[in-house]
């Protein structure tokens, strides 16, 4: 006579409550595992894909910049500020000096941009001085008076004539021209 | 007798599962070790490029025969190159050349945070570089450009390199 929860296998005596808890647990143990298995290569999946795409977006930034000194170079070789026209990313200080004035107000329509100014960067300075004025460092060509304006950045050579000893040469600086963007989500709120 | 057959299938699940994470963690090293050493260099950024263009125009303190008659950094190199001295500074030209090049590039970097390592190499004919000025510690993307200048029948080479990180 064998109890009701035992039954023979072969020639051994198995307990079958006891199979179906092990079984139970067995699925139990898989399917965590199985859970685990898949968080484990989501999060390695991510991490993959996020050096991955890293590059990818350090390509578009740099591609970004470029692309903004290329069409800072269109500003910058125009005939009211360019030195020579041979010399591409070069702006003569005279013509800064007036278009910094009050003549400068004539070109507000035609700038199409937020904002041009031009910064000396070499000899190092502590503070931004404004032209015109003694000893002064920066240039402001135009400004809209836009507050959310993206700026971008690029070297050029500031050069004028200088007349010494009788004779001529040209003196160039290192600096800098910023230009702003115009925001368009500004301009549409303007309308 | 059981117990220690349910203890073996969990151990050998264990060492499966310990193996599966080596596996992963190893192949992960290999990832990160290539993706980092083919960190790619932009060997023609436009950005550089600017830079020592600028750098090539700026007039220095250097006139080699008369003053005003003052050289560029371009001019100044190829003075370095045929061994002219400043004739209104009683220094040769490479001696300013390297000290005054030294001083606008480390101005100028300054001014840039996101640069943190600039590399400038002076060389003729693509052999081995006559006068090298660099800083900082490079980390980060590296981007370069080289400017030519051509100095009777030899081409004097003049390569900038940044690393941004």
């Amino acid at each position: 006579m064998v109890a009701k929860n035992f039954v023979f296998l072969g020639d051994r005596l198995q307990v079958t409550g006891y199979r179906v808890k092990n079984g139970q647990m067995k699925i139990q143990q898989m399917a965590v595992m199985i859970v685990a298995v898949f968080f484990f290569f989501i999060l390695v999946g991510l991490f993959f894909l996020g050096v991955v795409f890293k590059d990818v977006k350090g390509s578009a930034g740099d591609l970004q910049r470029e692309q903004a000194i290329s069409s800072m170079s269109v500003i910058a070789d125009i005939s009211e500020l360019n030195y020579d026209s041979s010399w591409s990313m070069s702006v003569d200080e005279d013509k800064l000096r007036i278009m910094s004035g009050d003549f400068g107000k004539n070109y507000d329509l035609f700038w199409p941009v937020a904002s041009i100014g031009v910064y000396k960067v070499y000899p190092r300075f502590d503070e931004i001085k404004k032209c015109p004025g003694v000893g002064c460092n920066y240039y402001e060509i135009y400004d809209n008076g836009q507050s959310d304006v993206k700026t971008y950045s690029s070297y050029v050579s500031i050069c004028e004539r200088i007349r010494e000893s009788g004779s001529t040469y040209d003196d160039c600086e290192i600096g800098k021209l910023v230009v702003g963007v115009r925001s368009l989500t500004e301009e549409m709120g303007n309308r | 007798m059981t117990g220690n057959r349910f203890k073996k299938g969990g151990q050998q699940e264990i060492v499966g599962f310990v193996l599966i994470v080596v596996l992963v963690v190893v192949g992960l090293m290999v990832f990160l070790v290539i993706s980092l050493k083919d960190s790619p260099v932009n060997d023609d950024s436009v950005v550089v490029s600017n830079v020592l263009n600028v750098i090539m125009k700026y007039t220095t303190g250097c006139a080699i025969i008369y003053e005003p008659d003052y050289d560029s950094f371009e001019d100044l190199f190829k003075s370095c190159y045929l061994g002219d001295r400043c004739g209104n500074l009683g220094v040769s030209a490479c001696d300013y050349l390297n000290e005054s090049l030294s001083d606008v590039l480390g101005d100028l970097m300054a001014s840039d945070a996101s640069v943190g390592f600039y590399e400038l190499d002076f060389s003729v004919d693509g052999e081995e570089a006559i006068m090298s000025i660099s800083s900082g510690e490079c980390v980060g993307s590296v981007s370069a450009a080289q400017r030519k200048i051509v100095s009777g029948s030899d081409t004097l080479a003049i390569r900038m390199k940044f690393c941004e990180g």
